[in-house]
């Protein structure tokens, strides 16, 4: 059997192709610079420190192999830094999802002031996350918080909100849902709106309604922005601290019952310079559990999603 | 005593100032952590000493708190172009030692002798003193006066008066104010009683955990003792203080001027007295940076002008002036006889404490591991207050996480 020649492809040939081409590198090079020098090098240099013992004076200090890996591993905080990371993401993403999917639904029905509606939920995501975090820690305060305040109101005892180890990732994901909830809320009403108007007509015709348009038909429909709203919910979940940061004034939680990986990631790279490395192979780590689950997810919802 | 101390710091001054003069016009950077409140003090020293040596500039850059300053340095040092001169912590300083223009083979032995003795120790690096303290602050007893009229001396009393004063005022079984405060995330709180118990966290050599040992499980076991009696609080004590949930608590006394406002504002007095004292002795942390001069493409004008500018500052009318007006406490001997210091005391009796208290402190140790070790410290003195551990185990569990760290 003859071996196929190769071909050159035809656009290739053609000067304008590559003039247009150049033209467009071009016009993408001022971003490329950016990207390469405060993205894609951190990046390539993580995984390089992450197999140094790293000496601030004689940088990237002694070459360690997987020592950095091997100790992260023996290290019961880093695995507790895992598990509160997981519980965050496992209870945060499909809260908030669920409650933007309910709140797009309200916003989209024809409400007396539905602007300010959709603005006030909007509100809390541009709001400044510091500022929110130091309200809420105010909120949650044991004596003098709203909280607190309410449960004493239907005879509730008082909670130690913020230094009780069993309770500080609720009040992070409490604070995190009532954030990204509206900005969610926002892409998803866009897609609601974006649907055809035919296919309700559709389903009226054949006697479907309420629950079962929603659950048949808008859900569907809405689905290339359901996905998108769980990835990037996903994949920024898994990088939570500024929350935690301001919520426990500075510390990982009573503790470090909240002490997410990024935290971990934090104090071991901080606190004196020499746990750099170690730092690295954590971060290496966050990011192949973020791809891995990235991955994952494309491969089991691209079927599922539905483009008009 | 005191006379021949200043003149010898203003005569070698004054000649290394004509020394610099006589060369070409040198800058020099010094990176600081001093915010709104210390910064116009610190401004109007260095202007001071520019204008005793026009030749030296001195470009002054606020770098934020001390951790986002000591991020900035390392990766100064990693880019090779680190500031002529930084405030910096002791464990931060040892990582670095090799890359730093050492002070003290600069200064006359009559300086070197009157910097405070446990501060001469603590920055000194392979038997050279390399940088010099600045602001320096030490662990005191906060207590509101307006409950306690005679502050407790030792551990059984403060024990016994933190439990006195633990109540409940409304009777609805919640307790409305606490003896004392305790604050998981300040081990330094914990190892006021180690070292009062005679205890330490490592031996001199560094190769061994000595916190273990019967001083410090006694030390942690003193802490459980007190956590019925405790507001146990993430973050700094003055917000309890004010809202009348604590009537004496152990910290900074760089936080007199928050604590104190916190009382007054709330209808309270407040007094400050020694820490209370263990069974060896009655010594309390002391805390605060150091300055260093770096050593790394500056020029040797450079370093001299740095070098100068270090002893400006400890000088002892000149830390009388930044400890005055700053919170902290001077740092040299002299600083403690002068008339400004006397005349300030005068006004301010908690200076008096904290100056006593000062000269018979302990400083951190200086290994380059400490930060993580604190963090460490911090964890176990958590777990005993909130409960998820007895002294005996988080002792053991400590033990066993610092020779994790011991080798760098």
């Amino acid at each position: 059997m003859r071996r196929p020649k190769l071909s050159i492809p035809y656009e290739w040939k053609s000067r304008s192709f590559w003039l247009e081409s150049c033209q467009a590198y071009l016009y993408l090079l001022p971003a490329l610079a950016i990207l390469a020098v405060f993205t894609f090098y951190p990046f390539f240099s993580a995984f390089r420190l992450s197999l140094f013992k790293w000496s601030v004076v004689r940088p990237p200090g002694d070459y360690v192999g997987l020592q950095n890996y091997t100790k992260i591993f023996a290290d019961k905080w880093f695995w507790n830094a895992v598990w509160n990371t997981f519980y965050y993401v496992a209870v945060s993403v499909p809260v908030t999802l669920f409650l933007a999917l309910l709140i797009a639904n309200l916003l989209n029905k024809p409400l007396k002031m539905r602007a300010f509606a959709r603005t006030s939920f909007f509100l809390a995501y541009i709001t400044p996350l510091v500022a929110v975090a130091m309200v809420w820690s105010w909120m949650y305060n044991w004596h003098f918080g709203l909280f607190n305040y309410i449960l004493g109101l239907f005879g509730g005892s008082l909670v130690n909100w913020l230094m009780d180890p069993k309770l500080s990732m609720l009040t992070v994901i409490i604070l995190s849902v009532w954030r990204f909830v509206g900005y969610q809320a926002i892409i998803l009403l866009a897609g609601l709106q974006n649907i055809d108007k035919m296919y309700y007509d559709a389903a009226k015709v054949d006697g479907a309604t309420g629950f079962r348009v929603w659950w048949h038909v808008t859900i569907p429909l809405l689905t290339p922005q359901i996905f998108f709203v769980f990835i990037m919910s996903m994949i920024g979940s898994f990088k939570v601290f500024t929350e935690i940061y301001v919520l426990f004034s500075g510390t990982p939680g009573p503790l470090k019952s909240a002490e997410t990986l990024v935290y971990y990631i934090l104090r071991k790279g901080r606190f004196d310079g020499t746990q750099l490395g170690i730092a690295a192979a954590a971060s290496v780590f966050l990011f192949a559990v973020i791809f891995v689950f990235t991955l994952v997810q494309l491969l089991v919802t691209q079927r599922r999603v539905h483009y008009q | 005593m005191l006379r021949k101390v200043i003149l010898v710091g203003l005569i070698s001054t004054m000649l290394a100032g004509l020394t610099v003069m006589a060369q070409e016009p040198v800058t020099i950077q010094f990176w600081h952590s001093m915010s709104s409140g210390h910064q116009p003090h610190l401004v109007a020293l260095v202007d001071e000493f520019m204008a005793e040596n026009p030749n030296i500039n001195v470009e002054l850059t606020y770098q934020g708190s001390y951790g986002d300053t000591e991020d900035k340095v390392n990766a100064s040092v990693v880019a090779g172009n680190p500031p002529t001169m930084v405030q910096l912590y002791e464990n931060v300083i040892t990582p670095l030692v090799e890359v730093l223009y050492p002070i003290g083979p600069h200064m006359t032995q009559l300086e070197k002798d009157d910097i405070l003795d446990g501060l001469v120790e603590n920055n000194t690096f392979n038997g050279v003193l390399v940088s010099v303290p600045w602001n320096k602050s030490i662990m005191v007893l906060y207590y509101r006066s307006d409950l306690i009229s005679a502050p407790p001396t030792t551990w059984a009393e403060f024990a016994a008066m933190s439990a006195d004063l633990t109540v409940d005022l409304d009777g609805d079984g919640v307790i409305d104010r606490y003896g004392t405060g305790l604050r998981p995330y300040n081990p330094e709180m914990y190892l006021n009683y180690v070292v009062q118990n005679g205890g330490s966290i490592l031996n001199d050599d560094w190769t061994a955990v000595t916190i273990g040992e019967t001083e410090g499980l006694e030390a942690m076991q003193y802490a459980e003792s007190l956590v019925p009696y405790s507001f146990i609080s993430p973050g700094y004590l003055s917000d309890a203080l004010g809202a009348g949930q604590v009537a004496m608590f152990v910290d900074t006394s760089a936080g007199y001027y928050y604590n104190n406002k916190a009382a007054v504002d709330n209808g309270y007095t407040m007094g400050v007295s020694r820490v209370p004292a263990g069974p060896v002795n009655a010594k309390s942390a002391i805390q605060g940076t150091n300055l260093v001069v770096f050593d790394m493409g500056q020029t040797q004008a450079q370093k001299d002008a740095a070098v100068l500018l270090a002893k400006f500052l400890i000088r002892a009318d000149n830390t009388v002036y930044w400890s005055t007006r700053g919170g902290y406490l001077p740092v040299v001997k002299s600083a403690y006889s002068s008339q400004a210091w006397l005349d300030y005391v005068a006004d301010h009796p908690e200076a008096a404490v904290e100056a006593e208290a000062m000269v018979d402190g302990f400083a951190q140790i200086l290994h380059p591991n400490y930060g993580q070790m604190r963090s460490v410290l911090g964890s176990a003195f958590e777990e005993v207050l909130l409960g998820a551990a007895t002294a005996v185990d988080a002792v053991a569990n400590l033990v066993i996480e610092l020779e994790a760290l011991l080798d760098y």
